[in-house]
């Protein structure tokens, strides 16, 4: 078979496989932050595919993402300027997912209280119309002012030795 | 509020993403996914677990600040204090509704006092127990109290049973009347031996002085994330 024909039947592969792998990786991210937003009605088994998705994209994206790399590469030295230029932008958003699908974006918008502070209560500023909620172990008690819970939303803590979650 | 140690090693959250409008948290040990209004397990490694309860309270500072006098506070974090909305409750009322139960006869946004008893759950909407408190109820056999604090915000539940015996209570008329003025004046009397009893469940004066009410655990919530998950509740009307 001479050259003519089998470079475009390779090439056909090569960009097959290019994104078959890139769309991999951008759904693995993009699939479940669309299902789980804010505002919106998530359906059971919508959710659930969310979960199932995003569990599997830390490791699903890094191969999807590798092996994009591989065929954009073959690719690169047979195709144009266009063609490169469609190669580099796909790359990009499969990058762009690979970062997200490790990161908790959730967390951007509500930080966490990374090694909470306690304070006596006599020395607190908080007016006494503020709603806290409140827990009592023994004899420890501890309030979270819910003012500061709403935003945070969760609290990883320890009261008389019980280690308790403090959700909001 | 829930403990967070499962077969023997303890987890830490994190917020992991929504629900309806109910966040799901993960865990850092598993990566399982679970649902915080219900403390269940949802998808993961964990799935199928359930975490326990801690009783907890949603009382005003000032409530809780005389019943615990060496008490601590979570302390603000400095750097987030402007994200800290002190006006949350109206705030988040104005936020869309995802899932609606139209055929119920509560809106979604309508604040509810959810509880369950052996299974069986209860919605309280919060403006008829804010007029009728104390509310007394029976849910799957067990009397119920409801009350709601001197200051007019906090609440608390307990099961309405003096040394096994059910018991009613009222609340003291004067104190009624001073409620305002002198939140110390506050005080429940029962039926059953005339004692005098304080918004912590315990009796200060009288035959039963020294007792304390069991504790039910009780969730202020909205009517539409109660629903959701308690498809089978009830409604107290009076």
């Amino acid at each position: 078979m001479d050259r003519q024909q089998t470079e475009p039947r390779i090439s056909r592969w090569l960009w097959t496989l290019f994104f078959v792998c890139a769309l991999a990786a951008i759904a693995l991210f993009f699939i479940p932050a669309f299902i789980i937003r804010p505002f919106r009605h998530q359906a059971p088994h919508a959710l659930l595919l969310a979960m199932a998705l995003r569990q599997r994209a830390p490791l699903g994206t890094l191969i999807a993402t590798l092996a994009s790399f591989v065929f954009a590469f073959a690719l690169w030295r047979i195709v144009g300027r266009w063609r490169k230029a469609l190669l580099v932008l796909a790359l990009l958003v499969v990058t762009f997912s690979t970062v997200m699908a490790r990161l908790n974006y959730f967390e951007w918008m509500f930080h966490p209280i990374a090694g909470a502070q306690f304070i006596a209560q006599s020395e607190s500023k908080l007016d006494p119309k503020e709603m806290i909620m409140a827990v009592r172990l023994g004899s420890d008690a501890r309030a979270y002012p819910i003012s500061q819970m709403a935003y945070h939303h969760v609290l990883n803590d320890v009261v008389a030795g019980v280690p308790i979650a403090v959700t909001y | 509020m829930w403990t967070r140690t499962v077969n023997g090693r303890a987890l830490h959250f994190y917020l992991a993403g929504i629900n309806n409008q109910n966040f799901l948290m993960r865990d850092k040990e598993t990566g399982t996914w679970w649902q915080q209004i219900t403390g269940k397990a949802i998808y993961g490694p964990l799935q199928g677990a359930a975490l326990e309860l801690v009783l907890s309270d949603e009382l005003t500072f000032g409530e809780w600040r005389t019943e615990s006098p060496s008490g601590q506070v979570l302390a603000p974090v400095a750097k987030y204090t402007k994200e800290y909305d002190s006006n949350w409750e109206p705030d988040v009322a104005k936020l869309p509704v995802v899932i609606s139960f139209p055929s119920t006869e509560l809106k979604s946004r309508d604040v509810v006092i959810g509880l369950t008893i052996a299974g069986a759950a209860r919605a309280y909407p919060w403006e008829t127990f804010a007029k009728q408190s104390p509310v007394l109820d029976r849910v799957n056999g067990t009397p119920l109290l409801l009350v709601l604090g001197p200051d007019g915000k906090s609440f608390r539940v307990f099961v309405s049973r003096i040394d096994s015996h059910d018991a009613e209570f009222f609340l003291q008329s004067n104190s009624q009347a001073d409620a305002s003025t002198d939140k110390k004046d506050w005080t429940l009397l029962d039926t059953l031996t005339n004692s005098q009893w304080n918004f912590q469940g315990c009796a200060t004066s009288g035959p039963a002085q020294g007792k304390c009410l069991d504790r039910i655990p009780a969730l202020k919530d909205y009517w539409f994330d109660w629903r959701n998950y308690h498809p089978d509740t009830t409604i107290y009307k009076r």
